[in-house]
């Protein structure tokens, strides 16, 4: 862009010229001279070689190499002029100068600026074929920019003697200008793709500069004192000339020395942010990202920084957590300065990574377990103290889980070493009274009912280890959902229930559509329906008349909800916590059981993602089972 | 020993219990309870010489028998515990917890049992 604009100075300046000459103000002419210091050729050059550059840095190279090649042929020529000191008839080629500035015949270019031009074509020539910037179009350009900054520091320098003042410095301002803006342009123009730093080409321009107008000066400076030797004696110790000479050098020297340790630590400073920002940015892409909270605050408990994981923990949006107390987040973090303090006290360095446990509070109120780790920060004028903070609920959750768990598998190894053990036991007694019975004569008679009493403690025994396999496949079994035909699953679990105790009794009134069909797991799906029924079958009530059984099952907005009622025993009033429970049982005297049926029940339907509760009745008991919505497949 | 009170839910373990005590010695009267409960009922009529007690029965089981036993009645007669498991050192420890609960057995009773418990009641006997 900047590139751009030097181009569009050097057309505008230089079409402004021409305008000036084609206008042919004489009254101008006589007032500012200078103006007309630029010939009509020169001008008509500038507006071609700021298109060329601009064309070049819009692309069009073909276009730019075109122009640039015109412009470069013209001043050349004019070069050639100078040097070989003949007329080639194109000073006035397209004006008749109605003025003449300064020692050129009249509308011939001077020459300095006539080699500007031939070098600032060729830099745009150069590129123009290579289609990027190069080592030599910066050297071309550095040149031009050499030459038309020591004639503008000329005429700063020593404006009443301006087109006289240095050889090289014969040319006027404006195009000197024009040339400083052009060569700039093109200098640092995609200087970067080279692998230079603009400072640093901007700190050996200035430099060499600097360096060229030393050198002119003492060129100038023997010249002058061959004219004016008696003005400057010599004196003891040597002359005012190499005093002079002397300070020049030494000045030049120290400049040149300020520059390289400017510009070193120029660069050094610069790396340094650049290593600052980088490892700011692997520090904040760490903060950013991680589960963790991190939170900064400073004595007073204010809120100075929080990283977006707090805003997940918090639900704050970061705005609202800054600049506010940190008890806003963390109600009791008092505790943590007590903490905080009584490790200050002691000594102890702020015990840094020591985990300690608060309640978190949450934008909506609830509260949370956190882990909360505190590190303070000693700066030069205050305290900070940074904390991580971990929502911990999760980690909570699953210990407490844990030990449920664990108590419910203590609770059960407890209850089956006991009930695996107490049929054995019975059975080694009654072996023992056999023995005794047989050794007293007795007969086949006599002992055919301890033997049946060995055979009942047995089935007990192989009625819980059952039951035990069950629990264990309910717990580990995956299977998948197959389609169930709900009536008919009912009907089929009844006739097998048959042979039971007071199986043949109760009257069982199904009601369910016949249609009606489920997509379960199909073992977890019947091992509900069988302890549904055969509990309402084996607790009926022996003293009623008719037991009754009522089976119903619908669907109530997508969830499947199975029924059963009966007029049986029930359950006494307030035992319904223990219902569920392992090894519970209520009517013991009534029908064996493990013990174990209405739990296996429970997590049957629990594992099936549903709910099953009993409700008491004047008469009885019903047990509902609710399975959740069928997934949709 | 002139009566026993037996309390077990399981029916053969009463079977058992009866037999070897008419066994071990015909004149003592067998008391029976199904539950802690049906003891306590029981209990309040008549003091027998000593109570076999079973620990795991539903509707009240051996420890809250032992926790009524002991708050509602002034005299106690001699308990022996029956343990379906002497591993369960929690259980044992607990039922000893009670001065009136002098052993504990492991099931099944065994005239063996009966001997030791008929030395330990005499030696009681003797202290009083």
């Amino acid at each position: 862009m900047s590139g751009m604009l030097t181009g569009w100075i050097s057309i505008v300046v230089g079409t402004a010229i021409m305008a000036l000459w084609l206008a042919r103000p004489m009254d101008l002419a006589l007032a500012a001279p200078v103006l007309f210091a630029m010939q009509f050729n020169t001008a008509l050059c500038f507006v071609v070689s700021g298109a060329a550059v601009c064309l070049l840095l819009a692309d069009a190279r073909r276009m730019s190499m075109l122009l640039a090649g015109l412009a470069a042929l013209f001043a050349a020529a004019m070069l050639a002029e100078h040097i070989f000191a003949i007329d080639l008839k194109i000073d006035r080629l397209f004006i008749q100068p109605f003025v003449t500035v300064g020692a050129n015949p009249a509308g011939r270019m001077a020459p300095n600026a006539a080699l500007c031009f031939v070098l600032i074509n060729a830099a745009v020539i150069l590129s123009g074929l290579l289609g990027r910037t190069s080592h030599i179009r910066v050297v071309l350009a550095a040149l031009v920019f050499l030459i038309s900054t020591s004639a503008l520091l000329g005429y700063l320098l020593s404006i009443s003697t301006a087109h006289n003042w240095l050889p090289l410095a014969r040319m006027s301002p404006q195009t000197a200008f024009c040339f400083f803006a052009l060569s700039t342009g093109l200098i640092f123009t995609g200087i970067e793709r080279l692998g230079y730093h603009p400072p640093v080409v901007a700190a050996t321009l200035a430099a060499a500069t600097y360096f060229l107008l030393l050198t002119l000066t003492y060129v100038e400076l023997l010249r002058q004192e061959v004219l004016f030797t008696q003005e400057l004696p010599a004196s003891e110790h040597g002359n005012a000339r190499s005093t002079l000479l002397a300070v020049l050098l030494m000045s030049g020297a120290v400049y040149a020395c300020l520059i390289i340790y400017a510009f070193r630590s120029s660069e050094r400073s610069r790396k340094m942010a650049l290593q600052l920002s980088e490892s700011r940015k692997r520090l904040a892409a760490i903060i950013d990202t991680a589960v963790d909270g991190f939170i900064t605050i400073d004595q007073r408990g204010t809120i100075l920084s929080v990283n977006p994981a707090c805003e997940a923990i918090f639900g704050y949006p970061a705005g609202e957590m800054v600049r506010q107390n940190i008890k806003m987040l963390m109600p009791h973090h008092d505790d943590h300065k007590q903490y905080a303090a009584s490790a200050e006290r002691t000594g102890m360095v702020a015990a840094a990574g020591a985990v300690h446990e608060l309640e978190g509070q949450r934008k909506d109120g609830s509260t949370f377990p956190a882990d909360l780790s505190v590190a303070r920060i000693d700066l030069d004028d205050q305290v900070l103290y940074s904390s991580v903070v971990r929502d911990i609920s999760e980690r909570k959750a699953y210990e407490r889980d844990i030990l449920d768990a664990n108590a419910e598998l203590e609770e059960f190894s407890y209850r089956t070493s006991h009930d695996l053990r107490s049929p054995i036991a019975s059975s080694l007694g009654l072996m023992s009274i056999v023995q005794d019975m047989i050794r007293q004569g007795a007969g086949v008679p006599e002992l055919q009912p301890v033997l049946s009493r060995i055979d009942q403690s047995f089935r007990k025994l192989d009625h819980l280890i059952q039951n035990i396999i069950l629990l264990t496949r309910t717990k580990m079994m995956d299977e998948p959902e197959s389609t169930i035909p709900v009536a008919h699953t009912v009907r089929e679990t009844l006739e097998r229930l048959r042979h039971m105790d007071g199986g043949r009794l109760s009257t069982v009134h199904i009601d369910i559509p016949d249609t009606m069909v489920v997509r379960r797991k199909a073992s977890r799906f019947q091992i509900i329906v069988d302890n549904l029924l055969s509990n309402a079958i084996k607790y009926h009530d022996p003293a009623e008349q008719v037991p009754e059984i009522f089976v119903r099952a619908s669907s109530v907005k997508g969830r499947f909800v199975l029924s059963v009622a009966d007029n049986g025993l029930g359950i006494p009033p307030g035992n319904e916590p223990q219902l569920f429970q392992m090894f519970k049982r209520f009517h013991p005297q009534h029908a064996p059981g493990s013990g174990l049926g209405l739990y296996i029940l429970r997590k049957s339907v629990e594992h099936l993602g549903g709910t099953v509760a009993y409700r008491r009745q004047d008469k009885g008991s019903i047990f509902t089972v609710t399975l959740p919505e069928e997934k949709r497949r | 020993m002139h009566s026993i009170l037996t309390v077990d839910d399981d029916e053969n373990d009463q079977f058992i219990c009866t037999y070897t005590i008419r066994r071990f010695d015909p004149d003592i009267k067998v008391l029976k309870a199904m539950n802690g409960l049906e003891a306590l009922n029981l209990l309040r009529g008549t003091t027998p010489d000593a109570v076999i007690l079973d620990i795991n029965m539903p509707v009240m089981n051996g420890f809250e028998f032992l926790e009524h036993y002991k708050k509602e009645f002034d005299t106690h007669a001699p308990v022996v515990a029956m343990l379906t498991s002497s591993h369960h050192a929690a259980d044992r420890e607990r039922a000893l917890r009670y001065d009136f609960v002098k052993s504990y057995f492991e099931k099944p009773l065994t005239p063996e049992n009966l001997r030791v418990m008929s030395v330990l009641l005499g030696k009681e006997k003797h202290r009083t």
